[in-house]
């Protein structure tokens, strides 16, 4: 496989099926931390080219807060958690026990609930990997930026990937059930293309 | 968007007239190079995604680079009533984004897209007269054809003027 365009039908599904497992992981831990019931969408697989990234999750001009982390160990590449800023203020309100509506911006406090949101999540996501694949995953410290979607999707890309024509993502989109806040994020597992063989040699998916 | 605006997506160039506005939004690393001919009203905007055709295996976009977008801005710019000797160029962007997950001793593709985009401006002699660039934030910039002001916002940094 020289490139991304060249997965099969069959090895979507298989990743699809482990970023489920992945997200499902994540989805209760998540689920857990905020006492929340948390629903998870099926993952979706997108081969997209560099210029196109900054609109694959939709509007390019939503203000969101990402954590990046490097996976490290038998994989390599990143995970990269993206909450819409309203979302992101809502989840501050319920990990710091704080009444709905209370938090505004992203002060010490805030920065640092959502970047170890990003930590258990990843982790969790990564662990269930680990298991299901047998190998060791190991994730980075994480690293906060709120900006523009299509500013922190584009450099992801640009400043990590090896990649610079077609790109690829494991997207899982989970969303708080029952909630007027209309909680919701993205979850985005971006393994480097060396990886991917590395995925499909674990579970047997040539 | 209002009326006479023209969005520039990542790794296009487009260029525009008297009443005209291009936009460009949320510039990370990628550079935005905005050319303007004040006596034409003819501005030019590339939205630079990597510093060279080097860095690509699929390289018929000549709007990802500096090397190949910038000549094909003067060109068109030239179309429209634009003199090559009248032009002045302002940059924005090449942000540093998640800089402290970048492995130590490496460059920045924000820095290289820019140190790229500087060259091929010197090598078409064409003056940079204003610049809002590095960083570790995204910007979102207009330039205004009829005079050739340039508004760069920023989230939570609000905005500034070139």
């Amino acid at each position: 496989m020289e490139d991304v365009r060249d997965l099969k039908e069959l090895q979507f599904d298989a990743l699809k099926e482990v970023a489920n497992i992945g997200a499902g992981h994540a989805a209760t831990a998540l689920s857990q931390m905020t006492n929340k019931k948390i629903m998870i969408t099926v993952p979706e697989v997108t081969v997209t080219p560099l210029e196109e990234v900054s609109e694959v999750l939709g509007n390019p001009e939503e203000v969101v807060a990402a954590v990046l982390m490097h996976m490290m160990g038998d994989l390599t590449g990143r995970t990269l958690l993206l909450f819409p800023e309203p979302s992101a203020y809502d989840l501050c309100d319920i990990l710091l026990r704080r009444a709905p509506g209370t938090t505004t911006e992203f002060g010490v406090m805030e920065q640092s609930g959502i970047k170890e949101v990003g930590n258990i999540l990843s982790s969790a996501y990564l662990n269930a990997l680990s298991d299901f694949m047998g190998m060791m995953l190991v994730p980075s410290v994480p690293s906060l930026v709120v900006d523009l979607s299509a500013a922190v999707l584009t450099s992801t890309y640009l400043n990590f990937g090896s990649e610079r024509d077609y790109v690829f993502c494991v997207e899982s989109e989970f969303q708080f059930d029952g909630e007027s806040s209309n909680l919701r994020g993205h979850f985005l597992l971006l393994p480097d293309l060396a990886s991917l063989r590395a995925i499909f040699d674990a579970i047997r998916v040539g | 968007m209002t009326t006479g605006e023209i969005l520039v997506h990542v790794a296009e160039y487009k260029v525009g007239g008297p009443g005209n506005v291009l936009l460009t939004i949320g510039l990370g690393s990628c550079v935005a190079v905005m050319l303007h001919d004040a006596g034409a009203k003819v501005g030019g905007l590339a939205h630079i995604l990597l510093p060279s055709p080097a860095l690509s295996r699929r390289d018929q976009n000549p709007g990802k680079f500096p090397q190949t977008a910038i000549p094909l801005l003067l060109q068109e710019m030239a179309g429209r009533g634009a003199d090559a000797a009248r032009i002045t160029a302002r940059i924005a962007g090449g942000a540093s984004m998640f800089a402290n997950l970048q492995p130590l001793g490496t460059i920045q593709m924000g820095e290289r897209n820019l140190v790229a985009v500087r060259t091929a401006l010197t090598h078409h002699s064409i003056p940079l007269v204003g610049s809002e660039v590095g960083g570790d934030f995204g910007r979102t910039v207009r330039l205004f054809a009829d005079d050739g002001r340039i508004e760069v916002s920023a989230v939570r940094r609000g905005v500034t003027y070139l």
